[in-house]
């Protein structure tokens, strides 16, 4: 099977650069034309592993488009959604396939500074071994004036963030950056476009896992790497983050689009003893339940928004049959509840008056009216707000309730 | 642009000379990641420099830190309270916060929680009234293959916790000295809900935990 990013894991110290090797696609990229980059990550069909999927080469192709300058890449790496953990494992494991990605990105969309955004928590661990990676790259002329000998100047900063799941948020993370609390911005103006990114210069806005892809786009071309992905228009592989009941929990690298049976059977050793399953988280707590019989459901951006939910962020979990649903929604809901950052009011009344009635309903206080409540307060939520924060809350709030009705009516009275 | 030190000369600093040193080195490591007319951007930086200083941000921390930015009180108090890793009052010399997101929950994070409070004598939120640990639930850590997991003074992470692991570290912490906490008002005491202490600034932050 072909891995990409998860090569270097098993490898001792796989974070030096004597693990990881001179970087070897970087002088063929400085070659290249920055914008014959960019064609062959629209090529590639990645999509942004951070949770939206969006193309990145069209992505690339806004920031290219616009006049002005500076022009910025910024990195996300404040890994926050529940059940999503892969970013910190590149970060730890193999920083430097990130940051080769990112210098070629900088050259292809002509940006001389940089900023990883990492949250705070990840100060100690994750963030020092990235700096070591970001050290061995200046002193081997990767980053720096007259990158290996080109005209092309990068300067790389990692910053980080004080504990805020908002600030996963593109915008929220600009503001974050720039040094404000961080509430989104109302959009448009985009990130990519002048007046909406950075400093208010045109920006895009990349998720680590992503930008870990674009050293073996630039060596093998994007058609290969679109090859790799077993549905159309979703190319590559993708790191799974499982958690939850199953054997053996951890970040795997599969095809994008395989099905989440096989991602647990093939991978994680299937369910643990006496766990049957019962519930699937596919991309991160914001998305849609899934019921166990839906786990042939192939795990791709496309597939999956079909089916009225998302791939997000990679964050699988597998739940077995001792969770109540109603439970688990309610400590979902507890988590945006205390994320809102309060902007909205649809989303900070919303979050709020959904979790209190979910805790009144497993407190065993609840009447089936609350669950119909719950229902239709999430979807008075959707749509109505700056960012999708709201609507991330609501598509768990309703999916559960819709598929698994009996888990709520068994905790209520009447 | 007034020269750093003429500036500063204007706000005390809440630091002994070993810990300015220690901040200013850091502080122009931050400042110089952003362009020049950029540098209020450090002040994330710049706070978590001043916590690691002193434990948690005073009111002559912040003050402090503003003026060196040339950020207006009102804007530094915004980030202070937004962001849950600056503590607006006194924790314990060492902080346990027990995830309790979706993966860890259903790994039984609320029997660890329920575990150390129980240990500790405390709920979370609160801190021991010797001042050595305070306990608080957190939202998730990017670590839901391990789960539980705990986040030991802020950066430290503890995975695939027990009872039995829970347990061994507490005890480990017990005879370690922990972050030093520069006096100010009463931590958040058992059965001490902190009301003459609590600013009205602070309720606000108090209330998203």
């Amino acid at each position: 099977m072909t891995k990409i990013l998860t090569v270097d894991w098993d490898k001792p110290e796989s974070w030096l650069l004597r693990t990881y090797g001179d970087y070897q696609v970087l002088p063929k990229a400085l070659k290249m034309q920055p914008q014959q980059i960019v064609d062959e990550v629209v090529k590639s069909n990645l999509r942004g592993r951070g949770g939206a999927g969006f193309p990145t080469g069209m992505k690339w192709n806004f920031v290219r488009k616009e006049t002005s300058f500076p022009k910025y890449l910024v990195v996300n790496a404040d890994e926050g959604e529940p059940g999503t953990f892969k970013d910190r494992e590149i970060l730890l494991r193999s920083p430097h396939l990130f940051v080769e990605g990112l210098v070629i990105g900088c050259f292809a969309l002509d940006c001389h500074l940089t900023y990883v955004y990492c949250r705070g928590e990840f100060r100690e661990g994750p963030v020092k071994r990235l700096q070591g990676a970001v050290d061995e790259a200046y002193a081997k002329g990767y980053l720096g004036k007259k990158i290996l000998g080109s005209a092309f100047d990068l300067d790389m900063h990692v910053v980080f963030g004080a504990g805020a799941y908002i600030c996963g948020e593109e915008t929220g993370l600009l503001e974050s950056l720039e040094g404000r609390k961080g509430y989104p911005r109302l959009k448009p103006p985009f990130p990519a476009n002048a007046g909406g990114g950075l400093f208010k210069q045109p920006t895009a806005v990349n998720n680590v896992e992503t930008l870990a892809n674009i050293p073996v786009i630039v060596e093998k071309g994007g058609e290969w790497f679109s090859n790799i992905g077993l549905v159309p228009k979703n190319g590559g592989t993708r790191l799974f983050a499982v958690s939850g009941h199953v054997k053996k929990p951890g970040v795997y690298e599969a095809p994008m689009g395989i099905s989440f049976r096989r991602l647990l059977d093939e991978h994680c050793g299937g369910m643990r003893e006496g766990s049957v399953l019962k519930a699937i988280i596919p991309g991160g707590s914001s998305s849609a339940i899934m019921t166990a019989a839906e786990a042939d459901w192939a795990s791709d951006f496309d597939t999956l928004k079909a089916k009225k939910t998302m791939a997000g962020s990679g964050g699988v979990v597998y739940l077995d049959q001792s969770v109540n649903m109603a439970q688990a929604l309610a400590n979902v809901m507890r988590f945006y509840a205390h994320e809102s950052c309060g902007q909205c009011t649809p989303c900070r009344e919303g979050t709020a008056w959904l979790s209190r009635l979910l805790d009144k309903i497993v407190a065993g206080e609840g009447e089936k009216q609350d669950v119909d409540n719950v229902h239709q307060i999430a979807r008075q939520m959707e749509m109505k707000t700056i960012c999708a924060l709201a609507d991330g809350a609501a598509m768990p709030a309703k999916s559960y309730i819709e598929k698994f009705r009996a888990d709520f009516d068994g905790l209520v009275r009447g | 642009m007034i020269p750093l030190a003429a500036r500063a000369a204007t706000v005390p600093s809440p630091f002994n000379a070993e810990q300015q040193k220690r901040f200013d080195e850091g502080f122009q490591r931050a400042v110089a990641k952003y362009p020049p007319e950029r540098r209020r951007a450090a002040l994330l930086a710049a706070l978590h420099l001043a916590q690691d200083e002193l434990g948690w941000l005073s009111e002559p921390a912040m003050a402090y830190v503003g003026h060196l930015l040339d950020v207006p009180p009102v804007r530094v108090r915004e980030v202070a309270t937004f962001y849950t890793m600056y503590r607006l009052r006194p924790v314990g010399r060492h902080h346990i916060g027990v995830c309790n997101s979706v993966s860890c929950w259903a790994m039984g994070a609320e029997k660890i929680l329920a575990h150390c409070a129980q240990t500790l004598g405390i709920q979370p939120g609160e801190t021991t009234r010797d001042g050595h640990f305070s306990l608080e639930e957190v939202a998730c850590l990017a670590s839901c293959g391990t789960a539980p997991a705990v986040l030991v003074n802020n950066f430290r992470y503890v995975e695939n916790v027990t009872s039995q692991t829970m347990d061994r570290l507490i005890e480990k912490l017990r005879g370690m000295p922990g972050q030093e906490m520069t006096p100010g008002p009463a931590a958040r005491l058992p059965g001490h809900h902190h009301q003459a202490a609590t600013t009205a600034a602070d309720s606000g932050s108090t209330e998203r935990k």
